[in-house]
C-alpha cells in the first residue's frame, strides 16, 4: 500500500496545510487510473508500431538502390499522403520510419487527447461524482489541473513508447526522442479541443461529437495540405501539419514547437474562462431545459434509440461525406497517369492496394472508409452498453420489453445506419469525382461503399460478443482489435510475414473494389461469422446478470 | 410444488451469489394478491438484490422466484405484463421531457402486450393526468434539468398509472419532500384498495408502518423476521412506565422483566412475555400512574439489529 491509499478524506481536512496538495495528487492519481486500459492500449501500440517500421524497411529493402528506387517512385506519390503526410527522405531508414510512423501516429495521437480530456473532464462531471468530490475542500481549478496532468502522464507515456519503439527498431536516441516528440506534440492541442468541447456541449457524448468532428476537419486540412499543389500553408493550421513542420529527421525545426505550445495554452485558457461561467454538468450551448413533447419515435426501444443516436448518425454521414467529396475531387490530380508495374507492386507491398489511377485512388481510401464504418458500429454497440452501464437499460427490462429484442433492434440499427454510411460514402466520393472531372462511375463507387459492409458486419459481432461477455470493457476490446487488425494490414506485408499471418487480419480480405473485383467468398465468410458472433452474444447477454455501475 | 391461486410474489430458497459475496441466503417469500409487504432492512442487508431477481434482472444462484406463477428469470417478459417498478435510482433519459418519458414508457407497456389471455397492465391516461397533477410534475421539463426527487416522481407517476396488479418499489420516496411522500401514500392506499399487491421496500419505518399489512426483516441477506405489525409487536419488548406517589418499591427480580430507573418517582419496564406478574407484583404498592405502549416498528428494527451477529435468529 502506499502511502497516498492512507490519505482518505478525513485525514486531508485535519492537515490544513497540505490539503490541496494531498487532494491534486488522489484527484490526478485517480483520473490516471480511470484512463489505464485506453493509455495501456495506445502505449502498446505505438511502441509496436514504431519498432516494426524501421525493422520492416530493411528487411523489405535491403539494399541502397533498392531503397533509392522505393524513394524515387514514393516521393512522388500523392495518394499515400493521406495517411502519412509529407515524405522526406524516403531512402534512409529513419527517413522512411520518420515519414511512416510520424503520419499514422499523430492521427492516433489526437483521437487519444480528445478522447482523454472529454473522459476525464466531462465524462467525470456527467456520471455525478465531481460533485461529490467540489462537496469536499477542493476546488474545480484543482479538478481541472488534475485532469489535465492525467492526461500529461499518458502523454509521457506514450512518448516513452514511440520513443522505445524507434531505438529498438535500431534508430538513433536523439533523432527517435525528437519524432516521437513531435507526435505526442499532437494530443496537448486536442486534449485542449476536447476540454474546449466539454465546456460547450451539452453532455459528454455530445462533446467528443464536436471535438470528433474538428479533428476530423484538421485531419483533412493536413490532407489537402500534403496531397494538393499551392495548399502547402494548410499545415501550419492544423496541429497534424505542425507534427510534420518539426521535420524529424528532415532539418529539424524545433520552434515549430510553439505553435502547438500557444494553441493548447489558448485553448486551455479560453476553456477555462468559459468553466467559470457555467453550472456543473451543463454547456455553454446547452439547448433548452423544457421543451414541447415530440412524441414521434418513442413507440419502441429501437425508435428511441434512433432518436437518442440522430445527432450522432448526422455527423458520422456529414464527416464521411465531405472527406469522400473533397478526397474525390482531387482524385484525378493526386493519381499520376503513367505508373509502373513494378511500382504497383511496391505498393501492393504497403497494404494499400494500386494507387495509380483515380479509381484505384478511390478504391484506396474505401479501406479507410471500411475502417471508419467499422469503427461507428463499435460506437453503436458502445452506446447500447452505455444504457446498460448507466442504469436505464433496468428501466427498460423492468418493463415488459425482451433482453434480445432490445439488443437485436440496437444491432439493426447499426446496421442499417452502417450501410446507410458506406452508401453516402460512395454517393458523395462520385460526386466529388465528377466535379473533379474524373471519370468514375456511380455504381461502382457504390459498390466500393458497399464492399465495406461484410468486414463492418464482422466487427459489429465482434464488438456486440465482446459487449455480452464483458460489459466494462468490451469497447475497449473492440477498438483495440480493430485498431490492431487496421494496423497489421498496413505494416503485415511490409515485413515479409507468411502468408497465412497476413490473411488473419480481415482487412486483408476486403478487395479494393472497384479496381479489383468484389470477393464474394471472403464477403460471405465474413458476414456467416459476425452474424454467429452476434447470434452467440445475444443468447449470452439473455443469460447473464444485467450490470451497471 | 403446491401452487396457491392468488400468490403474486412467491420465492423459493432464492439465494444469490457475488463472487465470494453471499448476498442473498435462501430466501422463502410468500406475498398474496392484494397485500401490501413492507420489505426492510438497512443498505446493504440485500433489499435491492431480491428485487433485481423478482425482476430477471440478475440470475438466481440457486432457487427461484416467481411472479404470479411465472418464474421470473425464464419467463421476464411475460412477469413483467402484470408488473411495474419504481428503482431507488431515477434512471432515465436526459434529452427527453417528462412528459415524453411517460409516454415512451407507456407506449413500451402497450406494445408488448399482445397477448389477449394475460391481463396487462395499461396506462390509464386519465388517471395519469390527475397522478401528474397531484404530485405537480412539470411535464415539459427535460429529464437532464430535473432535481433527482422530480425524476423519482416521473417513475413513480409511470409505475402508478399503469395500474399494474403488482406494485414493485424500491426505496420509492427517496429523494421525494414530505408532501409529496404523503401524496406518494394515498396512491399506494389507493392500489391498496383496488386489490393491486404492493412490494415495498424500504428503510423508512414510519412509511411501512403507515401502509404495510406484512412486513420481513432482513439482515446479511437473510430474512431474519416476518409477520404483521401485531405479530412483530408480540415478539419484542413492551414497555411499561409506572409513577409511584410513594417511595420507590424493592421489587423482587421477575422472571422476563426488566427494570430500570427513569425518575425520582419512576420505573420502567421491559416485558418480553405477558404483563400479570409485573401487575401481581405492583399490587399494594403505591402507584400513581400507568403507562403501557406498544413498541413502535423503530424499535423493533433496531432490536433486530441491536443484537450481535452471533444471536441472530436462525
Amino acid at each position: 500500500m502506499s502511502p497516498l491509499d492512507t490519505a482518505t478524506g478525513p485525514e486531508l481536512t485535519r492537515r490544513q496545510g497540505g490539503i490541496t496538495t494531498s487532494a491534486w495528487v488522489l484527484l490526478t492519481r485517480r483520473a490516471f487510473l480511470d484512463a489505464r486500459i485506453r493509455t495501456i492500449v495506445f502505449v502498446y501500440v505505438f511502441a509496436l508500431y514504431a519498432y516494426i517500421q524501421p525493422r520492416g524497411y530493411r528487411s523489405a529493402y535491403p539494399t541502397a538502390s533498392q531503397r533509392q528506387a522505393f524513394a524515387d517512385s514514393f516521393e512522388t506519390n500523392r495518394g499515400l499522403r493521406l495517411l502519412f503526410g509529407l515524405p522526406h527522405h524516403l531512402a534512409s531508414v529513419s527517413g522512411y520510419t520518420a515519414w511512416r510512423v510520424g503520419g499514422v501516429l499523430a492521427i492516433a495521437a489526437a483521437g487519444y487527447g480528445l478522447v482523454a480530456a472529454v473522459r476525464a473532464t466531462r465524462a467525470e462531471e456527467d456520471s455525478g461524482r465531481l460533485e461529490t468530490v467540489l462537496a469536499g475542500p477542493v476546488s474545480k481549478r484543482t479538478v481541472g489541473t488534475a485532469a489535465l496532468a492525467a492526461i500529461g502522464i499518458g502523454i509521457a507515456l506514450l512518448w516513452v513508447a514511440e520513443f522505445a519503439g524507434l531505438v529498438l527498431g535500431g534508430l538513433p536516441a536523439g533523432g527517435a526522442a525528437y519524432l516521437a516528440l513531435a507526435t505526442v506534440s499532437v494530443i496537448p492541442v486536442c486534449a485542449g479541443i476536447g476540454v474546449l468541447a466539454a465546456q460547450l456541449a451539452p453532455d459528454h457524448r455530445t462533446a467528443s461529437l464536436l471535438g470528433g468532428v474538428l479533428i476530423a476537419v484538421l485531419f483533412l486540412l493536413r490532407v489537402l495540405a500534403d496531397s494538393l499543389n499551392g495548399l502547402g500553408w494548410l499545415r501550419w493550421v492544423t496541429p497534424l501539419g505542425w507534427a510534420e513542420q518539426l521535420r524529424p529527421f528532415a532539418g529539424a525545426q524545433p520552434v515549430v514547437l510553439l505553435a502547438p505550445a500557444l494553441a493548447t495554452l489558448l485553448l486551455l485558457a479560453l476553456a477555462a474562462r468559459l468553466a467559470a461561467t457555467r453550472d456543473i454538468g451543463t454547456g455553454v450551448l446547452s439547448s433548452h431545459d423544457t421543451a414541447d413533447a415530440r412524441t414521434r419515435l418513442l413507440h419502441s426501444t429501437t425508435a428511441q434509440a434512433v432518436r437518442e443516436q440522430q445527432g450522432v448518425l448526422i455527423a458520422w454521414a456529414m464527416s464521411v461525406g465531405v472527406f469522400l467529396f473533397i478526397l474525390g475531387t482531387v482524385a484525378k490530380s493526386i493519381s499520376p497517369a503513367d505508373i509502373s508495374k513494378s511500382l504497383d507492386k511496391d505498393l501492393a507491398k504497403l497494404g494499400s492496394g494500386a494507387i495509380t489511377s483515380p479509381t484505384g485512388y478511390l478504391a484506396f481510401i474505401f479501406i479507410f472508409v471500411a475502417v471508419a464504418v467499422c469503427a461507428f458500429v463499435c460506437g453503436q454497440v458502445g452506446a447500447a452498453g452505455q444504457e446498460e452501464a448507466e442504469g436505464r437499460l433496468e428501466t427498460l427490462l423492468a418493463l415488459p420489453v425482451g433482453r434480445r429484442r432490445w439488443l437485436a433492434g440496437r444491432l439493426g440499427l447499426a446496421a442499417v445506419a452502417a450501410t446507410a454510411l458506406a452508401l453516402t460514402a460512395g454517393l458523395l466520393a462520385w460526386a466529388g469525382a465528377s466535379t473533379g472531372s474524373a471519370h468514375v462511375s456511380l455504381p461502382h463507387l457504390l459498390e466500393a461503399g458497399a464492399n465495406t459492409l461484410p468486414v463492418t458486419i464482422l466487427f459489429l459481432g465482434i464488438a456486440t460478443l465482446a459487449y455480452a461477455t464483458v460489459p466494462r470493457i468490451g469497447q475497449v476490446i473492440s477498438y483495440g482489435l480493430l485498431a490492431v487488425a487496421f494496423l497489421w494490414q498496413i505494416v503485415g506485408s511490409l515485413l515479409a510475414a507468411p502468408q497465412w499471418l497476413l490473411d488473419v487480419t480481415p482487412f486483408a480480405h476486403v478487395a479494393a473494389v472497384p479496381t479489383e473485383p468484389f470477393r464474394a467468398v471472403a464477403a460471405i465468410v465474413m458476414v456467416v461469422i459476425g452474424a454467429a458472433l452476434m447470434l452467440a452474444a445475444l443468447v449470452w447477454f439473455d443469460e447473464r446478470d444485467l450490470a451497471h455501475d | 410444488m403446491v401452487w396457491r391461486m392468488g400468490t403474486a410474489i412467491r420465492t423459493h430458497g432464492l439465494s444469490k451469489r457475488y463472487g465470494a459475496t453471499l448476498a442473498l441466503d435462501s430466501l422463502d417469500l410468500e406475498i398474496e394478491q392484494g397485500e401490501v409487504y413492507g420489505y426492510l432492512g438497512p443498505n446493504g442487508s440485500g433489499k435491492t438484490t431480491t428485487i433485481r431477481l423478482l425482476l430477471g434482472l440478475h440470475r438466481p444462484s440457486a432457487g427461484r422466484a416467481e411472479l404470479f406463477g411465472v418464474d421470473a428469470w425464464r419467463d421476464r417478459v411475460a412477469a413483467h405484463r402484470r408488473v411495474a417498478y419504481v428503482s431507488a435510482e431515477p434512471f432515465l433519459w436526459p434529452s427527453l421531457t417528462a412528459g415524453e418519458t411517460l409516454d415512451f414508457l407507456g407506449k413500451l407497456r402497450a406494445s408488448t402486450s399482445g397477448v389477449p389471455s394475460i391481463q396487462s397492465p395499461r396506462v390509464d391516461l386519465a388517471y395519469r393526468d390527475r397522478l401528474i397533477e397531484q404530485f405537480e410534475l412539470d411535464e415539459r421539463k427535460k429529464v437532464r434539468a430535473l432535481s433527482k426527487g422530480n425524476r423519482q416522481k416521473v417513475q413513480l407517476v409511470a409505475a402508478l398509472a399503469t395500474r399494474a396488479e403488482l406494485l414493485v418499489l424500491d426505496e420509492p420516496t427517496s429523494g421525494l419532500d414530505p408532501l409529496m411522500e404523503m401524496v406518494f401514500r394515498e396512491c399506494v392506499q389507493e392500489a391498496k384498495a383496488r386489490g393491486q399487491t404492493v412490494f415495498l421496500s424500504s428503510h423508512i419505518l414510519s412509511e411501512v408502518e403507515a401502509l404495510c399489512d406484512r412486513v420481513g426483516i432482513l439482515r446479511d441477506g437473510r430474512l431474519v423476521e416476518q409477520g404483521t405489525l401485531a405479530e412483530l409487536r408480540h415478539l419484542s419488548a413492551q414497555t411499561v412506565d409506572v409513577t409511584f406517589s410513594g417511595p420507590l418499591p424493592e421489587l423482587a427480580p421477575l422472571q422476563g422483566v426488566h427494570a430500570t430507573r427513569t425518575g425520582p418517582q419512576t420505573l420502567r419496564f421491559e416485558l418480553a412475555g405477558s404483563a400479570g406478574p409485573l401487575i401481581d407484583a405492583l399490587a399494594g404498592h403505591q402507584v400513581a400512574t400507568i403507562r403501557s405502549r406498544e413498541t413502535s416498528l423503530e424499535e423493533i428494527f433496531l432490536h433486530q439489529y441491536d443484537t450481535s451477529p452471533e444471536h441472530v435468529p436462525s
